[in-house]
């Protein structure tokens, strides 16, 4: 009762935040977009069939259409219209909850409620995930909808992206709450948050700077304590990898029975053979490693954030 | 260690209460407080008494330094026991994107009150402090003192055995003290017991049975009001005509000449008859004697005087 009392009021913060509906609107937006666009066969029509072309790399029909459609909408859409720009939204827009829930005066009713104040934490923290549940949601599902509708590819799969999504926004979302109760200041979680993001990033790549150049790998220590430290952020950008992968989405491999290897000029067996590296760095990829490592950063971050929520005077 | 059985005889039970605030703010001092079962308990003293403080630690906003004691019979800061408490804190901000019902639903749930009950109790509340057509407004259009009245609807959505209240008339009008106070005694003599916080002096007088002052982190007087104002009490003799003859006399006797009024403190009528014989005999006319008692104002400036009289040494650290 507690925690659906918590779940109820987030909602009702959520919708009185004007980014919601900001973020309601471009969901609408993209939607309407991908409707205007239709695949029939090889026929693609635009801006609801007034436009009209041929092409069999998006045939609905053909196994290889279907993942390029469904690729196309991973990696494009959901991953920058929801992985990017939709995530930065939606930590701008929570970022206030905690300092509106903490302040004094505001907080000091519900402390004196018999509910603990760890379990009260808790409640809250998961409590306004309900604005990226709600996003993502109707996000996901209404895109899928398209795609099997109008389309005519069915895949199911696309819809746990919404948990992705989630995923993905609570392991920035710890930090902002982290931040939000050390310093009351929704300014302050916002920055440290998006800077938390960019610093994943780069230390997630870190790694990487070893393949370019091998010879620093002789550096043995630095070597392995990048790679260690690689592992301990949360892996923010895998989300376009974990979606794709659950939704079938086409991958570069696909694409390779197009050419002729035969035929093809030194051009495109460079490409080729770029696709097949990225494919097989994608493939490497651990989809448990990824989820399982974030979430220990995560469940640290937050109770490194219960701690201090509860031993604070309000 | 105490019994069983006394511990139920409070609600409130307060024991060498202490709290620190970082490492040098001494809140309060070593607080005993003792709150009888349906009383109407007023707590008042200067601005940073520590009266808010005292409050926050019981409904355990605050945590305590130091504290023992019971609230409900149950130890301090036992949660289950709030379940029976009703809350008003100071300077309380509720979310704007609320209405004034969903607030005290929202609110009542976390205090585990079950739904149907939530219902009705939100609806009778609202009536009470005159709110209804406010139900379904948004709190950020709310003036202060209709903050205020929602502010006590949602103390008692759990029908609480113990109301604790700061500031609970701050912002309201005359009618709505009013309302307050009846409100209060009603709450009493349906057997509940409050606890509250005021500075304005003339109310607790109209609705307290017992009443502790609070200076500086410590109790300087607890007690029934009848208590506190015993030793307080003062007769003022008025006469006509002009009395410095005898004012030598007067001082000589222990009381004080003003214009036209002798005053002689304390219950002492012996001293006070010897003022009139002095008068009567200086061919002057007694026009009145009235015993004045002192009022809670009165003896909150006599404490604060005497506090600054003889300062308390301050403790740096415990
Ligand atoms: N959160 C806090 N952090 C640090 N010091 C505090 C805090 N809250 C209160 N204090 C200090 O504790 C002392 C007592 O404050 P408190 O609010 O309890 O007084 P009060 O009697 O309620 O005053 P008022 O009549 O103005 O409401 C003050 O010196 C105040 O500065
Ligand atoms: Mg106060």
């Amino acid at each position: 009762m507690q925690f659906w009392a918590l779940i109820v009021d987030s909602f009702r913060e959520s919708v009185d935040r004007k980014i919601f509906w900001v973020l309601v609107g471009l969901t609408l937006l993209i939607t309407l977009v991908m409707l205007s666009v239709g695949f029939a066969g090889e026929e693609v029509t635009l801006f609801f069939g007034m436009w009209s072309t041929e092409t069999d790399r998006f045939n609905p029909l053909s196994d290889i259409g279907r993942a390029n459609l469904v690729g196309f909408v991973v990696y494009l859409l959901a991953s920058t219209m929801m992985g990017w720009i939709g995530v930065t939204l939606m930590i701008i827009a929570t970022a206030g909850a905690f300092p509106a829930f903490s302040e004094r005066g505001a907080l000091d009713v519900v402390l004196a409620k018999p509910i603990n104040r760890a379990r009260l934490f808790l409640y809250k923290y998961f409590a306004t995930m309900v604005f990226v549940v709600l996003q993502g949601t109707l996000f996901f599902v209404l895109t899928f909808l398209v795609m099997w509708l109008r389309w005519g590819v069915w895949a199911p799969g696309y819809l746990l992206s919404i948990v992705f999504l989630v995923l993905l926004f609570s392991y920035l979302y710890c930090v902002s709450v982290l931040v939000a109760v050390k310093t009351q200041s929704a300014v302050a979680a916002i920055l440290l948050t998006l800077f938390a993001w960019v610093l994943f990033a780069l230390i997630h790549q870190a790694p990487s700077v070893f393949e370019t150049f091998p010879d620093l790998k002789k550096r043995r220590t630095v070597y392995v304590a990048v790679r260690v430290a690689s592992w301990i952020p949360p892996k923010t950008g895998d989300f376009p990898y974990l979606a794709a992968r659950w939704s079938q989405a086409g991958t570069s491999i696909d694409a390779l029975p197009y050419f002729d290897m035969d035929t093809a000029t030194e051009l495109e067996r460079t490409q080729i053979e770029r696709a097949r590296q990225v494919e097989e760095q994608e493939l490497a990829k651990n989809q448990f490693y990824s989820i399982g490592s974030s979430l220990l950063f995560e469940i640290v971050v937050v109770l490194l954030a219960m701690w201090t929520f509860a031993r604070k005077d309000y | 260690m105490v019994g069983i059985t006394e511990m139920t005889n409070w609600a409130v039970d307060l024991i060498d209460v202490r709290k620190i605030y970082g490492k040098t703010i001494h809140a309060l001092r070593g607080v005993n407080i003792q709150v009888g079962r349906g009383e109407i308990f007023g707590l008042l003293g200067p601005n940073g008494a520590g009266k808010t403080t005292l409050v926050k630690i019981m409904m355990t906003v605050v945590r305590p330094t130091h504290a023992l004691g019971t609230l409900l019979g149950r130890p301090l800061g036992h949660r289950g026991k709030l379940a029976g408490t009703g809350y008003l804190p100071e300077d309380h901000r509720f979310p704007g994107y609320l209405t004034g019902a969903q607030l005290l639903d929202y609110y009542a749930a976390l205090g585990k009150v079950p739904r149907s009950r939530r219902k009705v109790n939100a609806a009778k509340l609202l009536d009470r402090v005159g709110m209804s057509e406010w139900a379904t407004t948004r709190i950020d259009k709310y003036s202060k003192g209709m903050l205020q009245r929602l502010g006590i609807a949602q103390a008692l959505m759990n029908d609480p055995e113990l109301m604790v209240l700061d500031e609970p008339t701050d912002g309201l009008d005359p009618v709505g003290r009013r309302d307050v106070r009846e409100l209060l005694l009603e709450l009493k003599s349906a057997g509940k017991t409050v606890f509250l916080n005021s500075h304005l002096l003339s109310e607790l007088e109209m609705v307290c049975d017992r009443v502790a002052i609070l200076v500086d982190g410590l109790v300087a007087r607890q007690g029934t009001l009848d208590e506190l104002t015993e030793e307080t009490v003062e007769y003022r003799i008025a006469f006509s005509g002009d009395a410095r003859a005898i004012q030598e006399k007067v001082e000589a006797l222990g009381a004080s000449l003003g214009a036209n009024v002798i005053t002689v403190s304390g219950h002492d009528t012996g001293k006070v008859n010897a003022m009139i014989d002095l008068l009567r005999a200086a061919d002057l006319s007694v026009e009145s004697v009235q015993p004045h008692r002192f009022s809670l104002e009165d003896i909150l400036v006599q404490v604060l005087a005497d506090q600054s009289a003889t300062p308390v040494a301050r403790p740096v650290h415990p």
